[in-house]
């Protein structure tokens, strides 16, 4: 291989050195958190002042992940089944279809998003009562 | 000291490999005297799990077909539905689906900017253009509701409205991104380390490229003018105005270079989107409800451009709300097993994670 | 060139870019080497394989396009779904040995004359073919895998309606 001095090329890529005196990019975790966007798909939300346990959810999930259990006490009388939707955060892939055929909307996502457990067998999820 | 020939696996744990796939190189010294592709660390079978769900169901597996850009799989999907089921999209679910390709384009570039100049030891690089790809992830996150799938373009439109002030975000963003193309220049695409190793490396054979089946950066690396944004196009690409860089050379180098202005185009089309956006109308047009949206006996082939080339989908419906068929074709099977096999003989050992990165091969979309 | 090409076969058109001809099996290599020499439909972009179980047939799209990239013809070949055999393509098309590959190891299918018919994504796969209608994936997880514990409490929700409105009923008449 023929030596040919490139002296723009091999000059040029020191500007990258100029970044040292830039402040850092990334943020601190666990002092400083990220602002997520509004309309994150998260965790579930269901309010069950208006859930009417159609099993709607469960329906068109296709990973199977929700399962229809029995509410503790009545708060919805349209409620017919008493049963809410309780989901399998193992295999939910938060595509949302969900949330999109609930009838009443009370199925819903929120921002949060960071789930920390000791125990494997700790992802059957709740939804939050919002 | 006699010449023996050695095998190694180039597989995934090595950095430099695309993903999740391995060669296996027969080594002389450092040169290589054959190689052979595997994959099937990441087959996941969605071709056949969509068979069991209906068509709503299915949508929202086929993002995951390919990982560093899903878009053009939903696009695919949500095209070839409606072309079976006859649906018309409205213009601005257009325009935003246009849009959502070309950001997904940008995004898929600078990572790829990460992984080419890793593959030669200029991380710094990387580092920079995957934190100007998270600020468009995070355009992504406000629109869609996630940051890598989207699930956004659904059968009959798109799912979500534009939220406020997004387009003068994403205006603001084009602005930004327009100002570190030259930083880019001068650290990575002009570098003489970068000149030096890619300019004649990776050499395509001109003659059969079409033949062959190449597509993307290889074709354009070659000088061939092909994109199937003006060839077969789709969406409101034909009321838009953009080049399609080529680069003669057919090198590694010549494929940066195509892909250095694709950047700058797709930077142009998603300003004259921001412009031509129709103010209002309606997203997403009726569709029936899962169970009862039904597609005819009848089959459709579809291809848009993604990143990396032309992506086609074979969709066959079969009258009931499932669909009988749906194969995908990724850019990748081709440059991956054809292409890649041939072109590493005689090339050194050094230079195989820096052809792969240059042909774009991403194993989910080769196995599925 | 698709005048040329309705002189010869029965095109159906199903939009102004993309075309489609049926053709015996017999006669998949003169035909595609036919129409890849004579028009400029050069190159193969994809063989797509569908599953017609009750017709007990494969359809094999073997779907061209032209030098221009901007249409596309399917060649659409009906083969029987048991021990078939096709001609390969790879003497016309070398990226036809990769595709067909994939699809031997999907169908089963032997594609005559191309070397490179072992696995390709699958490694030790003993089942039949997975892409074949007759494989259930559902049957197959449940044989070989366990689901993890803890979702025995799922309710039928029609079933609970049912009860909660016998239960309804019985309470209003016990309250008579």
């Amino acid at each position: 291989m023929k030596f040919s001095l490139d002296i723009k090329g091999s000059i040029t890529p020191f500007v990258a050195v100029g970044r040292v005196f830039e402040e850092p990019k990334t943020i601190c975790y666990p002092f400083e958190k990220k602002e997520i966007a509004k309309g994150y798909r998260g965790f579930h939300t269901n309010s069950l002042d208006k859930c009417i346990g159609c099993a709607n959810c469960q329906d068109v999930c296709m990973n199977d992940a929700i399962d229809m259990i029995p509410i503790k006490e009545d708060r919805n009388p349209k409620n017919s089944s008493g049963c809410i939707p309780r989901i399998d955060y193992g295999r939910c892939c938060w595509c949302s279809l969900c949330t999109d055929v609930c009838p009443p909307s009370s199925l819903k996502l929120e921002e949060d998003c960071i789930w920390a457990s000791d125990d494997s067998n700790n992802f059957l999820y709740m939804p939050k009562d919002k | 000291m006699e010449n023996r020939v050695i095998k190694i696996y180039h597989g995934p744990q090595h950095p430099g490999i695309t993903g999740n796939m391995s060669l296996e190189l027969d080594l002389l010294g450092e040169t290589i005297k054959g190689a052979r592709t595997h994959v099937g660390y990441l087959h996941r079978g969605f071709e056949k799990l969509v068979e069991r769900r209906t068509i709503i169901q299915a949508f929202t597996i086929v993002c995951r077909i390919c990982v560093p850009e899903p878009d053009p799989n939903e696009e695919n999907f949500a095209r070839a539905i409606e072309t079976l089921a006859g649906i018309e999209i409205s213009d601005r679910a257009k325009y935003i689906r246009t849009m959502v390709l070309e950001m997904a384009r940008v995004a898929s570039l600078l990572l790829w900017i990460g992984g080419q100049s890793g593959s030669i030891g200029l991380g710094t690089v990387g580092q920079w253009s995957l934190f100007d790809r998270d600020l468009i992830l995070d355009l992504f996150e406000e629109l869609t509701g996630g940051r890598v799938y989207h699930m956004y373009i659904y059968p009959g439109g798109v799912r979500r409205e534009l939220p406020d002030g997004f387009l003068d975000k994403l205006f603001e963003l084009l602005d930004y991104l327009e100002d570190r193309l030259p930083l880019y220049d001068k650290v990575f695409f002009e570098n003489a380390t970068f000149k030096k190793r890619a300019i004649g490396v990776g050499v395509v054979n001109r003659d059969e490229a079409l033949k062959n089946g190449y597509v993307g950066q290889v074709l354009r690396g070659c000088g061939i003018k092909r994109d199937t944004r003006r060839d077969n196009p789709y969406l409101v690409y034909e009321d838009l105005d953009f080049e399609i860089p080529t680069f003669n050379g057919c090198d590694v180098y010549a494929r940066a270079m195509v892909r250095r202005g694709e950047i700058r185009e797709s930077i142009k089309i998603l300003r004259q989107i921001i412009e031509k956006m129709p103010k209002d109308g309606k997203i997403m047009q009726k569709i029936p409800k899962h169970r009862r949206f039904k597609i005819p006996k009848d089959d459709t082939f579809v291809s848009t451009e993604s990143a990396r080339g032309e992506y086609s989908y074979y969709i066959a419906g079969d009258g009931s709300e499932k669909i009988r068929r749906m194969q995908v074709k990724g850019a990748s099977l081709i440059h991956g097993f054809t292409l890649l096999e041939k072109l590493l003989i005689d090339e050194e050992l050094s230079n195989v994670a820096m052809i792969m990165n240059s042909l774009g091969i991403c194993p989910p979309e080769i196995e599925r | 060139m698709i005048e040329k090409l309705k002189q010869n076969y029965e095109i159906e058109e199903k939009n102004q870019r993309l075309f489609k001809i049926r053709i015996k099996q017999e006669e998949l290599i003169t035909v595609i080497s036919s129409i890849s020499s004579t028009t400029n439909f050069i190159t193969l972009s994809q063989i797509a394989c569908a599953d017609w179980i009750e017709d007990e047939v494969f359809t094999l799209n073997y779907i061209l396009t032209t030098d221009k990239r901007d249409k596309n013809l399917m060649v659409e070949i009906s083969i029987a779904r048991d021990n078939s055999s096709i001609p390969t393509l790879m003497k016309l098309f070398p990226q036809a040995e990769v595709m067909e590959r994939d699809l031997h190891e999907m169908y089963g299918m032997d594609f005559i004359g191309n070397p490179t018919l072992y696995d390709f994504a699958l490694e030790d796969w003993k089942e039949i073919p997975p892409l074949r209608r007759e494989f259930d994936t559902l049957e197959y997880v449940n044989s070989n895998f366990e689901f993890r514990k803890g979702r025995e409490d799922n309710r039928d929700v029609k079933v609970e309606i049912k009860r909660r409105r016998a239960e309804a009923k019985k309470r209003l008449k016990d309250g008579k």
